[in-house]
């Protein structure tokens, strides 16, 4: 690794001669990359010119997402490459203890679990020609967070606006709750909002101010109805539940160990255990169809979690605890208390921790569904393995606030997670907002909680209508901000890839949805649609959806055609 | 830091096994848990060693239980002072903090400026998911602002800026993405000793320490002098170790020194990492509070040419130079767009609200208050401050560091140590403590010699004149109590002072 050998010393544990070898592996290395690189480059320039033909104007820019694309491809590609080479060749560089960097690989979905646990030095020859200056693991945090987001930040770049730029991207891929902005706007304008105390400007507590998290404990002893009073020392306030996640993952599990996650799941706890825990998310892969033990889609049982657990432990994994998020996300279903409750009392049985993720709670909006709270227990089967993450983000559409709340019973856990108050603090002046917020019941009850629920369920009953209309299937009951959606229909073959590149077409047609294998979901061609957005925007982006997947269609009845006569 | 009793010390212990115990009453230090995790750096192998601390019923990973005793350790500290904690009506007799380095002179001017109602904008974008970088608007005051304050000779831009909640943060995204685990930061000591936990906590990143001595010897010319020779000296070492180098962390003006670089050392330093390729990370956290004109600070962005701007990464905050270590806003500024957006793929944990965000390029972009208004007065009320602390050190005949940066003096009280050793620091520092007055000890910030302390003199007159009377007290019968010490005396259990 030329990069690492520019420097002084020549690393421990190897000689003049492996490192010329490692070096010649590398040339040789980079040299295969190249070769693949520019094949698959012309390999998407052919694929562009056939769908310039049909969408002129746009092809700038599908080439530029393309090349995205590519540079993803790529990524992959080095890293089978390199597993590939190290495995052969013994390129024995140093393993820093405990630190198993290759373990979950985003957006791969399936395979999340089938790598070799430390599979070393993954992302060196990555490192060599992206960038000399980072780490590897910094490396990987940048490629990371560039293929999972560069089409949010294309988006950042280019907003639709409906005056200033009606061409711009529409966000129904980052689950945001866009409907009630007008009411949190005036109420964080009230007041009672500003307030500048000498305390707030200070050096905090690192668990959040005292107010604050007494605040919480009353806020969440009443909407989740807790059979009892929930204590402010249990409660932790961190910038927003990835870090609460994150600060878990840390404190619950040593580098290479696991949680299961019933999928699909929300990626972003994906990317969360990655970047700093090094956590790996086991799968607990669920599945659309009907059968005698799945007696609705996506049903989650004890003997799936069973089942995964066995084999994650068959395969020498040390499973350290279970992430439900409930109600979920991307499903919108709801575990009811006797599921909830068996599936504490499984981890019990394996003394495994739960983290419960409840940022939709306030976000039922179908009235005939009552939520229960995994507080409103009666008695949990294991409390001090059980731990609770709240935020404002999604249930007062202000993910802009970076807040997010830990409740444990665990004052071990509490305590330690507030070690992390250093790196995940709030402004005093946004924990000042928050309290406030939280504080005022009345205005929550009667006027913030009503019209949500109502607008949550005029744009829900828009969406759903659209898509029967297109006698697209969907998935939700009644909670989120979200529809889980099949478009097997628009494949052939129904791969991942294809689901990738109708994926793309609807980033062509300025759409940003997300695609199931970012939830790792099992069975390609499922996506996420954001409904909670204002109607106009709804609406045109509802028109991009038809259009997109009608030049979809046309496109297979042409390759249906073309296979026919082939024949 | 603010850990008091010895009970409170040996609790911990007994749960972890004899091999933590020996310097157990060295554990208190300066800003919370800095020299906690010292300790964790220093002594274990690696967080997430599970050789070091025995399973016993904890619910916790064993980096978790590793992470847990050392916080505890500073948490029951800085619980037991919040629970004494000085205020002239309903608590006289509580403790008087001079051991955190916050600004608490100017608190009336800031609250005024931000509760103005171009503060008080709420607007969509603001409460939605942002750039993770930064909100745009804040990222080009970040750019001007620092172009201004920092003296560049070009304008600094904008995509070189990333924003995020707090120089720890700061601190911990770029440990993480410049050193893999177990590679270290040069650092000169003495230093801000809270460090050692940012770069460890998440990124398993350590410190390699620059030893400097107040002895002036050889070519130096001021005590706690860096040097090249002495940087060289120490990444040799480093290496002989086997312990991987990538960078060095710079900290000017410096804490606790209360001094500044010449650019013509700073230049030096700069070259000497750029022989190595160290990336250098320079922590300007107290640049606008320089409060004596004649120091002539210079921050490394006014310079004409760095030696290697793509390793040169340039920190700075509100916290200090704005007295707001509570609003959790801090700036990196690289040239190094690899760098910056790795930072910025961590941003997504360590992001602040679009709220504070728009409230800072208010507060930034207000020229006409900051120079007009905020830092004439600023300064001379840290010059006041200073100037008090110092003519009562001066009056007790006792030698200090400070020449006109930051908020702190770093006091020299050697001769009140019977012993040299850092026993005998701890046993004065908890003297203090019985007094009623916190300080932050040498050892805090890895200083070679036992018996300095940091004194931070940025607080109201009232508060700053009863803890050094305090401070009078204690050193007026040090000899009487060395001559009597025993240990009974310093364990007192910190019941007591409640």
């Amino acid at each position: 690794m030329s990069h690492r050998s520019d420097t002084l010393p020549v690393p421990s544990g190897k000689t003049r001669s492996q490192v010329l070898r490692d070096r010649s592996i590398y040339t040789r290395l980079l040299e295969v990359t190249r070769h693949l690189q520019q094949t698959v480059r012309e390999h998407f320039v052919q694929l562009m010119s056939r769908q310039g033909l049909l969408q002129e104007r746009r092809h700038t820019q599908a080439i530029r997402e393309q090349e995205a694309l590519l540079s993803r491809l790529l990524c992959q590609m080095i890293d089978l490459l390199q597993s590939g080479a190290t495995s052969g060749l013994e390129l024995q560089v140093p393993l820093p203890s405990g630190d198993s960097r290759g373990d979950v690989r985003y957006g791969q979905g399936t395979q999340l679990s089938g790598q070799p646990d430390p599979v070393p030095q993954l992302s060196d020859c990555e490192a060599a020609f992206v960038s000399r200056d980072l780490s590897n693991r910094g490396t990987d945090i940048s490629a990371l967070y560039r293929s999972s987001f560069q089409d949010y930040n294309a988006y950042q770049k280019d907003k639709y606006h409906k005056d200033k730029n009606t061409l711009g991207f529409i966000n129904l891929g980052t689950s945001e709750n866009k409907l009630c902005i007008d009411l949190m706007a005036e109420r964080l304008q009230e007041s009672d909002m500003n307030c500048v105390e000498e305390t707030l400007l200070q050096c905090p507590d690192w668990r959040g101010q005292p107010f604050l998290r007494e605040e919480v404990a009353r806020f969440l002893t009443y909407y989740c109805r807790a059979p009892a009073r929930l204590d402010p020392e249990n409660v932790v306030v961190l910038n927003g539940c990835c870090s609460v996640f994150s600060a878990l993952a840390m404190v619950l599990c040593d580098p290479g160990e696991a949680f299961l996650v019933p999928t699909p799941f929300y990626g972003g706890f994906a990317f969360s255990s990655r970047l700093y825990a090094k956590v790996q998310l086991i799968p607990v892969h669920l599945e659309s169809k009907i059968t005698a033990i799945n007696t609705y889609p996506f049903q989650l049982t004890v003997d799936k979690l069973e089942e995964a657990l066995l084999e994650a432990r068959l395969q020498g994994k040390n499973v350290r605890g279970l992430v439900l998020t409930n109600p979920q996300n991307p499903l919108g279903d709801i575990y009811s208390p006797d599921l909830l409750m068996k599936y504490l009392e499984f981890a019990k049985r394996h003394d495994l921790h739960v983290i419960i993720d409840e940022i939709y709670m306030l976000s039922v909006f179908d009235e005939s569904i009552t939520f229960h709270s995994v507080l409103s227990m009666e008695s949990l089967p294991d409390r001090s393995r059980t731990h609770v993450i709240w935020g404002t983000s999604k249930d007062f559409g202000i993910s802009g606030f970076r807040f997010g709340a830990l409740y444990t019973h665990n004052k071990e856990v509490a305590s330690v997670v507030s070690a992390f108050g250093y790196l995940h603090s709030i402004s005093g002046i946004t924990q000042h907002k928050l309290c406030q917020l939280l504080q005022n019941t009345e205005w929550i009850d009667k006027v913030y909680l009503p019209t949500n629920r109502f607008r949550l369920r005029e744009a829900h009953k828009y969406v759903t209508a659209k898509l029967k209309a297109l006698e697209i299937p969907f998935h939700n009951r009644g909670s989120g901000l979200y529809v889980w959606i099949n478009l097997k229909k628009y494949l052939d073959p129904c791969t991942f890839e294809e689901e990738q590149l109708l994926y793309r077409r609807f980033l062509d047609h300025k759409l940003l949805l997300s695609c199931g294998k970012a939830y790792m979901c099992k069975e390609p061609g499922w996506f996420r649609l954001i409904f909670a957005d204002e109607l106009p925007r709804l609406k045109l982006a509802m028109r991009r959806f038809c259009d997109v997947l009608e030049e979809q269609k046309q496109d297979l009845i042409v390759k249906q055609l073309e296979d026919a006569m082939r024949e | 830091m603010f850990t008091l009793s010895q009970k409170n010390f040996r609790a911990p212990t007994t749960c972890l096994g004899p091999t933590c115990t020996p310097d157990m009453d060295s554990s208190h230090g300066d800003d919370l848990e800095g020299e906690c995790s010292r300790k964790l750096d220093q002594k274990l192998p690696g967080v997430g060693d599970p050789a070091m601390l025995s399973s016993d019923t904890s619910y916790l990973s064993s980096r978790g239980r590793m992470i847990k005793w050392f916080w505890d350790l500073a948490e029951e500290g800085y619980r037991t002072y919040h629970m004494d904690e000085y205020d002239e009506d309903k608590n006289p007799s509580g403790i008087i903090n001079f051991g955190t380095s916050e600004n608490k002179l100017c608190f009336d001017l800031l609250s005024r400026r931000l509760s103005q109602s171009d503060m008080q904008w709420v607007e969509p974008s603001l409460l939605q998911y942002p750039d993770w970088r930064g909100h745009l608007f804040l990222r080009k005051e970040v750019a001007k602002f620092l172009t201004f304050y920092c003296k560049s000779p070009v304008p600094l831009r904008p995509e070189n800026v990333v924003v995020l909640n707090g120089g720890a943060s700061l601190f911990s995204a770029l440990a993480t993405v410049l050193c893999e685990v177990g590679e270290a930061f040069l650092i000169p000591t003495p230093y801000y000793g809270a460090i050692t936990q940012h770069v460890c906590l998440y990124g398993n990143v350590r410190l390699a320490y620059v030893y400097l001595d107040s002895e002036v010897t050889g070519l130096d010319t001021r005590p706690f002098q860096l040097t090249v020779e002495k940087l060289e000296m120490a990444l040799r070492e480093a290496y002989a170790e086997g312990v991987k180098v990538k960078g060095l962390i710079l900290i000017n003006p410096q804490n606790p020194l209360g001094d500044v670089y010449s650019p013509e050392e700073l230049q030096e330093y700069l070259v000497f990492a750029k022989r190595h390729k160290l990336h250098v990370i320079v922590d300007e956290v107290y640049m606008l509070s320089v409060f004596e004109e004649s120091v002539g600070y210079r921050s490394v962005l006014s310079l004409e040419r760095l030696p290697d701007p793509q390793r040169t990464h340039v920190m700075w905050a509100t916290s200090k130079d704005f007295g707001m270590s509570g609003l959790r806003f801090a700036t990196l500024y690289t040239e190094n767009q690899d760098v910056a957006t790795a930072v910025a793929s961590l941003c997504r944990y360590h992001g602040l609200s679009g709220l504070v965000q728009y409230q800072m390029a208010q507060l930034l972009r207000d020229r006409d208050w900051i120079n007009r208004v905020y830092l004439p007065e600023n300064h001379a009320r840290l010059k006041a401050a200073h100037t008090y602390v110092s003519e009562e050190l001066r009056a007790l005949g006792i030698p200090f560091l400070s020449r006109g940066a930051g908020f702190f003096i770093w006091v020299d009280l050697r001769k009140y140590l019977p012993k040299g050793t850092f026993e005998e620091e701890m046993l004065l520092w908890r003297r203090f403590l019985d007094n009623k007055v916190l300080l932050s000890f040498g050892k805090a910030f890895e200083c070679k010699e036992p018996g300095w302390f940091r004194f931070v003199f940025s607080d109201q007159a009232h508060r700053l004149r009863l803890g050094m009377q305090r401070v009078r007290q204690v050193l007026a019968g040090k000899s009487q109590v060395a001559e009597d010490s025993s240990p009974s005396q310093t364990q007192e259990p910190s019941d007591q002072h409640r």
